[in-house]
C-alpha cells in the first residue's frame, strides 16, 4: 500500500516540478465520463499545482447526445405498440416531454438493459412488441450495439431495432480544436475507447495540431502520471503520444470490435451537444443494415435542436465553463432534479462537482483570461 | 457508460460466458475477444468482454479499489472520532 500512495505522490511530485519549470500556466483536458468522475472523486483538482487546469471534455456519452437526439429517443418511447430498452444512464435525461423515466411513469414500455444483447433477448420473448434499443455512447460500447445487430438479423428478429447516435471521439477532439474555442495544452486519452481503437488514432492531433496526448487508466496514481507526462512535454515543447495503459491499450487496438463495427456501421455527420454537426464523427447503420434503424421503421423524424432554457452543458463539455459558472448549478439544477445531462449522467461534470464539492476551483468567470486561455 | 471493469471468465459456452466480478457472477458475451478461454481475466464492458488483460494489471486495478474502500472507511471512523470529541454521537462500528 506504501508503494501505490508513493507512485501517486511522485506523479505529482513530477507534475509540480515541470509546472513550476515550464513558467507558464497549463491547460489539460480528459476527454472521458469516467475520467472526469476518477478525478473528482480522487480530488485530484486539489492537489494539482495552481498553474495546472484540467477541464473534462466532450467525453461523456449522456452529455454530449444532442438535445434532439435525447427527444426521439423519449418519442419513440412513446410510439404505440414499442418497448424501448436503453443503458441506465439514459434514464433520467430530461426532454421536450420530460425524461425517460417520465414517460415510463405515463405508461411508456421503458426498460433498462445491462447490455446490447439483452435488448435481443427481449426481441425474441415479445414477438407482439417493436424492440427498440437505444445505442448511444462511443467506440467502447458502439462494437456491442453492432453485435446485437447482426445478431438479430441471424436470429430473423423483425421486431428489433436501433436508435443510433454513436460518437466516435478522435473526431470531437479535433472538431473542439477547429472550432478554437478553448486552448487545450495537451490531452489526457480515454482509457476504455482507446481499447477498441488503440493508441494509433491519435496521432494525427499530435502530428498535425502539435498538441501531446497521453493514453492513462482511471486510479488516482495513472492519472496524476498521465498529467505529469503531459506537463513534461509543455515544459520541453514537445508534442508526443504516450500510452500508460499498455496493459490495456494497443497500437492498433480490439481489430475484431472494430471489424464488427465496421460490418454495421459507417461514418456519419454528427450532431453533438456543444459542437454542432461535426463531420463523420458518428455512426450511422450501412446500407446493409438500414432495416434495423429504428428511426426509419417507426417514420419518426429528428426533432431540433432546443436547449433547456439557461442550461450551460454545451460549454461545460467544451471546456469553455466550469460547472459553477452555470446560473443553474446546485440552484435549480441538482442531482435529484437535472435540468442538464452533465448533471444526469453519473460521469457527468456537473454532477461530479455537485458530489464532490470541487469548489476549491475558481469558477472560470472569476479567472484572469490569461488563466483561461495560455 | 464508458467504465470497464476486470473480472475472471469462469464459464463459457460458444461465446456467452459467465464472468466471477469480484464474487458476483454476472453474464458476459466474449464474441469482442474470440480467443478469451475460462480461467482468463477480461476487462468488462456493458454485458461484453472487450480485451484479455495480465493478472498484474488486474490485481492493481483491485488493489486500488480496495484501498479506496479502506479511506473510505478510515474517513467515516475518523469523522466518528471527530464527533466523539465534541461529545457527538459513538461510532458504531468501534
Amino acid at each position: 500500500m506504501p508503494q501505490r500512495v508513493t507512485t501517486a505522490r511522485h506523479a505529482l511530485d513530477r507534475l509540480g516540478d515541470a509546472a513550476a519549470s515550464a513558467g507558464r500556466p497549463m491547460t489539460f483536458m480528459e476527454v472521458c465520463g469516467t475520467h472526469t468522475m476518477s478525478a473528482a472523486r480522487c480530488g485530484l483538482h486539489s492537489v494539482m499545482p495552481a498553474t495546472v487546469t484540467l477541464l473534462s471534455g466532450p467525453g461523456c456519452p449522456v452529455c454530449v447526445t444532442a438535445q434532439g437526439d435525447i427527444d426521439l429517443i423519449i418519442e419513440a418511447a412513446f410510439v404505440p405498440g414499442v418497448t424501448l430498452c436503453t443503458y441506465g444512464d439514459m434514464l433520467r435525461v430530461p426532454g421536450r416531454r420530460g425524461s425517460l423515466e417520465r414517460a415510463r411513469s405515463r405508461g411508456a414500455d421503458v426498460r433498462i438493459v445491462y447490455s446490447a444483447m439483452d435488448a435481443v433477448k427481449m426481441a425474441q420473448q415479445l414477438p407482439g412488441r417493436q424492440i427498440v434499443f437505444a445505442a448511444v455512447g462511443f467506440e467502447t460500447t458502439a462494437p456491442a450495439s453492432a453485435v446485437s445487430v447482426t445478431h438479430a438479423r441471424e436470429l430473423g428478429l423483425t421486431n428489433f431495432a436501433a436508435l443510433v447516435s454513436h460518437k466516435r471521439v478522435i473526431p470531437a477532439m479535433t472538431g473542439l480544436l477547429e472550432s478554437g474555442s478553448v486552448h487545450v495544452d495537451g490531452f489526457l486519452c480515454p482509457g476504455h475507447v482507446s481499447v477498441i481503437i488503440g493508441s494509433e488514432p491519435y496521432r494525427p492531433i499530435v502530428d498535425m495540431y502539435g498538441i501531446p496526448c497521453v493514453i492513462t487508466g482511471f486510479e488516482e496514481s495513472h492519472m496524476a502520471l498521465g498529467l505529469a507526462c503531459l506537463a513534461e512535454q509543455v515544459r520541453d515543447g514537445a508534442a508526443e503520444l504516450v500510452n500508460l495503459y499498455p496493459e490495456a491499450v494497443s497500437s492498433g487496438g480490439n481489430q475484431v470490435a472494430q471489424q464488427l463495427m465496421h460490418q454495421v456501421f459507417e461514418p456519419a455527420d454528427m450532431r453533438w451537444r456543444g459542437l454542432g454537426v461535426i463531420p463523420r464523427s458518428g455512426l450511422a447503420l450501412n446500407q446493409e443494415h438500414r432495416e434495423f434503424d429504428a428511426q426509419l421503421r417507426l417514420g419518426l423524424s429528428a426533432p431540433e435542436d432546443r436547449e433547456p432554457r439557461g442550461c450551460r452543458c454545451g460549454d461545460v463539455i467544451t471546456g469553455g465553463c466550469v460547472p459553477p459558472d452555470c446560473e443553474l448549478f446546485e440552484s435549480v439544477c441538482t442531482p435529484i432534479l437535472p435540468i442538464g445531462p452533465c448533471m444526469v449522467s453519473s460521469e457527468g461534470s456537473c454532477q461530479a462537482w455537485f458530489k464532490y464539492k470541487r469548489l476549491h476551483v475558481a469558477p472560470i468567470a472569476q479567472m484572469t483570461p490569461t488563466e483561461v486561455t495560455s | 457508460m464508458c467504465l470497464a471493469v476486470p473480472a475472471q471468465l469462469v464459464q463459457l459456452n460458444g461465446s456467452d460466458g459467465i464472468a466471477d466480478l469480484h464474487g458476483n457472477r454476472v453474464p458476459v458475451n466474449t464474441m469482442l475477444v474470440p480467443e478469451a478461454a475460462i480461467g482468463d481475466w477480461i476487462l468488462m464492458h456493458a454485458g461484453f468482454a472487450i480485451q484479455r488483460l495480465a493478472f498484474e494489471a488486474v490485481q492493481r486495478t483491485w488493489a486500488v479499489l480496495e484501498d479506496l474502500d479502506a479511506a473510505i472507511v478510515q474517513s467515516s471512523s475518523s469523522e466518528c472520532s471527530s464527533h466523539d470529541d465534541q461529545g457527538g454521537a459513538s461510532c458504531p462500528n468501534e
